[in-house]
């Protein structure tokens, strides 16, 4: 029997400063080859476990490991990450943190480099690397100026540039729409069948559930399955807090939209970016109490038309009206008491010493503070426990509701959303679709840009298909997934749908 | 041969200018020097003009009327208080000493990339850490530059302005998010790079660096000249 690559007995890992337990008693082993999904709710430990392996717990980070812990014959406990890195590679989860140099070339070079190869075998390296994910045209390109699905395929390249035996992927499909998500399938099944070990933490367990040999999932720290995934995924997984892979449920009839009266027109939009078209004359309406769905591929211009629905840009061409009245040169703030923004990253949006305070924010800018509608949202939204905590200490998902709380605090009749779905684990998901519902049906209008569409199937009613600048389809979820030829086109795929 | 060997060596990248990074930063260093030392208002006067040639010859004049048209206000502010305290001249003087490091410098960093710099340093022993602060500080700048964008963009589309006097009064809601997330990505940044290998103590540059003819001829000149002008 070959020796095993990773080797976890009895393995306990407690945070610096708070002591607190983050891994619980782990018992498993990796063979050399296997394809491991590891998964779990968010803080469940499995970004600590993917930190352990490469050493960067406890060098980088600190903390104390107890147990038996040998990875490629290896102590990562004894051996520093610039040393496990020649075996151990590790894609972590904030693409634009892991860009390292002005250039992409420089970029792949950098952890070769890092190692004291030779020049030419560096250069041999970045080249391969950059043929695998199919880069090259982006090579001189500074990485800051790539759209974040092309930084994170400029990131694993540059952790396949160190030649690794065991990857370690932290979350790798949260920024790829279905294209970019299937060619990262198709790559790792390449790299399985070169004989590297595979370990991938992912929330979106339809992405490679079926490809992976092996399943493991972390529950408050605590390895609580370890199997195949098809046996794995068969058993009561939802309370784990993951979302099994489901046929698709049956949608009640589509709710009749045209007569009512739209909230935003975006109006044959055009905008250029970098001289070239982004918006083409796209089209979109939002009435009150709709949820609509922008899909599109990476790139495809979602963000940038969502952000003229509130202001922020505007196009040489084109109308937006609010209410029927063209947006015009109102500024951003003031089309803030009709439209609210909720960015991909909330986390930027948040910045007052509490909770309560971030929710008020807006609204006294605006002058329309009502310290009731306040309570209800932050009761709705499930803050009331949060209330006096710091917002940027808040997990992730909190932020989200946070974020939408607080934008919504203004009372906006249209609320625009950028990936509300981006890192969130499936009962943070669960809770956002609800909150959503319970806003459209107080006649909010919802406009939201995602590559989710299993989240967005059941939710959004209409969805509108963004693709070479313009809303190439604009219809309910079913007619939509028949139209083959279009899907493909925007980079859509029904697979997304089991994950 | 040569094209053989950059075939080789595709994709890194090559070196770019006629002199070698150092023999730059050598100039660079002598000419910072002699407007700090100088003394005179018709001195600084010299410095800035010769400067200002430099900017003509390599063409630099839109990217050195950029940083002046952002700077302005700042030379004017510092003008009146050294001039309230010390008069015109000292006014003059300050002034002309401040264009000319801002103007010398903006020449040395439009011609030399802060990588090549980094890397060229690196062949001559600088350790991986410093050669990589170096390259880091202006490599991240566009990135902070991104986030502040969408920080204001986000408080804008709450209805927090930030524009004009704004600022003064919602200024928190721009820096705390922006000071939170660049932590936040100062340990992703830290994490990134411990996981590429930094941490250890190689890093092979990606470019050959050698002094030639050209470049001790320009660091001579340089000596020469910064001799010449300590001597009078």
């Amino acid at each position: 029997m070959a020796a095993q690559i990773v080797t976890c007995r009895g393995v306990n890992y407690r945070y610096p400063v708070t002591g607190a337990l983050a891994l619980r008693n782990l018992d498993f082993a990796i063979a050399p080859g296997e394809f491991v999904l590891l998964a779990g709710a968010s803080g469940s430990g499995k970004s600590t476990l993917c930190r352990l392996l490469n050493g960067l717990i406890p060098h980088l980070h600190g903390g104390e490991v107890e147990g038996n812990l040998t990875v490629a014959d290896a102590d990562p406990r004894r051996t520093p990450p610039h040393r496990m890195n020649r075996v151990v590679g590790l894609l972590l989860q904030r693409p634009d943190a892991q860009c390292l140099a002005a250039t992409v070339a420089r970029d792949l070079a950098f952890g070769p480099a890092c190692q004291g190869l030779e020049r030419p075998t560096i250069a041999r390296r970045a080249r391969e690397a950059a043929e695998r994910l199919d880069i090259v045209h982006l090579l001189e390109r500074a990485p800051h100026t790539l759209s974040g699905g092309e930084q994170q395929r400029v990131a694993l390249a540059g952790v396949l540039a160190l030649k690794p035996r065991l990857l370690v992927l932290d979350e790798p499909f949260a920024f790829l729409d279905a294209v970019g998500a299937a060619r990262l399938r198709e790559l790792l099944r390449q790299l399985r069948a070169a004989g590297v070990t595979l370990i991938v933490a992912e929330h979106r367990l339809g992405e490679i559930a079926s490809d992976a040999d092996r399943m493991l999932v972390l529950h408050e720290g605590r390895l609580v399955a370890d199997g195949p995934p098809t046996a794995v995924l068969g058993g009561d997984v939802e309370k784990w807090g993951l979302e099994p892979p489901e046929p698709l449920p049956a949608l009640p009839p589509r709710m009749a939209t045209a007569a009512a009266t739209p909230v935003i027109e975006w109006d044959r939009i055009w905008c250029e970016r970098d001289g070239q078209s982004v918006l083409r004359a796209a089209s979109l309406r939002s009435a009150a109490g709709e949820i609509v769905a922008l899909l599109g591929a990476n790139g495809a211009g979602k963000s940038t038309l969502l952000r003229h629905g509130n202001g922020l840009l505007r196009g040489p061409r084109g109308t937006v009206r609010v209410l029927g009245r063209p947006v015009g040169r109102r500024p951003v703030a003031e089309l803030a008491r009709e439209v609210g923004l909720v960015i991909q990253q909330p986390a930027r949006m948040l910045f007052a010493s509490t909770v309560r305070a971030e929710l008020a924010a807006g609204p006294r800018a605006l002058s329309r503070h009502d310290p009731n509608w306040c309570a209800r949202l932050s009761e709705r939204f499930g803050l009331d426990p949060l209330l006096d905590r710091p917002p940027q200490l808040l997990s992730a998902g909190e932020q989200r509701r946070t974020a939408i709380a607080a934008v919504l605090a203004s009372r906006p009749r249209a609320l625009l959303l950028d990936e509300p779905t981006a890192g969130q684990d499936a009962r943070a998901r669960a809770i956002l679709r609800a909150l959503l519902e319970e806003c459209a049906s107080e006649g909010v209008a919802i406009t939201l840009a995602t590559h989710d569409l299993a989240w967005a199937y059941p939710l959004c009613r209409r969805w509108a298909v963004l693709t070479e600048g313009r809303i190439a389809a604009d219809a309910d979820p079913a007619t939509i997934l028949a139209q083959t030829e279009l899907m493909y086109r925007a980079h859509l795929s029904a697979l997304a749908l089991a994950a | 041969m040569g094209s053989l060997d950059s075939r080789a060596l595709a994709p890194l990248p090559e070196r770019t200018g006629r002199f070698d990074p150092r023999a730059k930063l050598t100039v660079y260093l002598l000419g910072f020097g002699l407007i700090l030392l100088a003394t005179q208002v018709a001195d600084l006067l010299l410095f800035n003009v010769a400067a200002l040639l430099a900017v003509a010859i390599l063409r630099l004049g839109r990217s050195w009327w950029r940083i002046v048209r952002l700077l302005w206000p700042t030379l004017l502010l510092f003008a009146l208080i050294v001039g309230l305290d010390g008069g015109f001249e000292a006014a003059a003087g300050a002034t002309l000493r401040l264009l000319a490091l801002v103007t010398v410098g903006g020449v040395f960093f439009a011609t030399t990339p802060p990588e090549e710099l980094g890397e060229a340093l690196l062949a001559s022993g600088l350790s991986p850490h410093a050669a990589f602060l170096l390259e880091g500080a202006l490599r991240f700048a566009p990135t902070m530059a991104i986030l502040a964008r969408e920080v204001r963009e986000a408080q804008e589309s709450r209805g927090i302005r930030l524009d004009g006097l704004y600022l003064l009064r919602n200024g928190i809601a721009l820096l705390t998010p922006l000071l939170v997330d660049a932590m936040r990505f100062a340990d992703d940044l830290a994490e990134a790079l411990e996981a590429r290998g930094f941490g250890g103590p190689l890093r092979t540059p990606l470019t050959e660096y050698r002094f030639q003819a050209s470049d001790w001829a320009l660091v001579a000149g340089a000596l020469a000249v910064a001799g010449a002008l300590a001597v009078t």
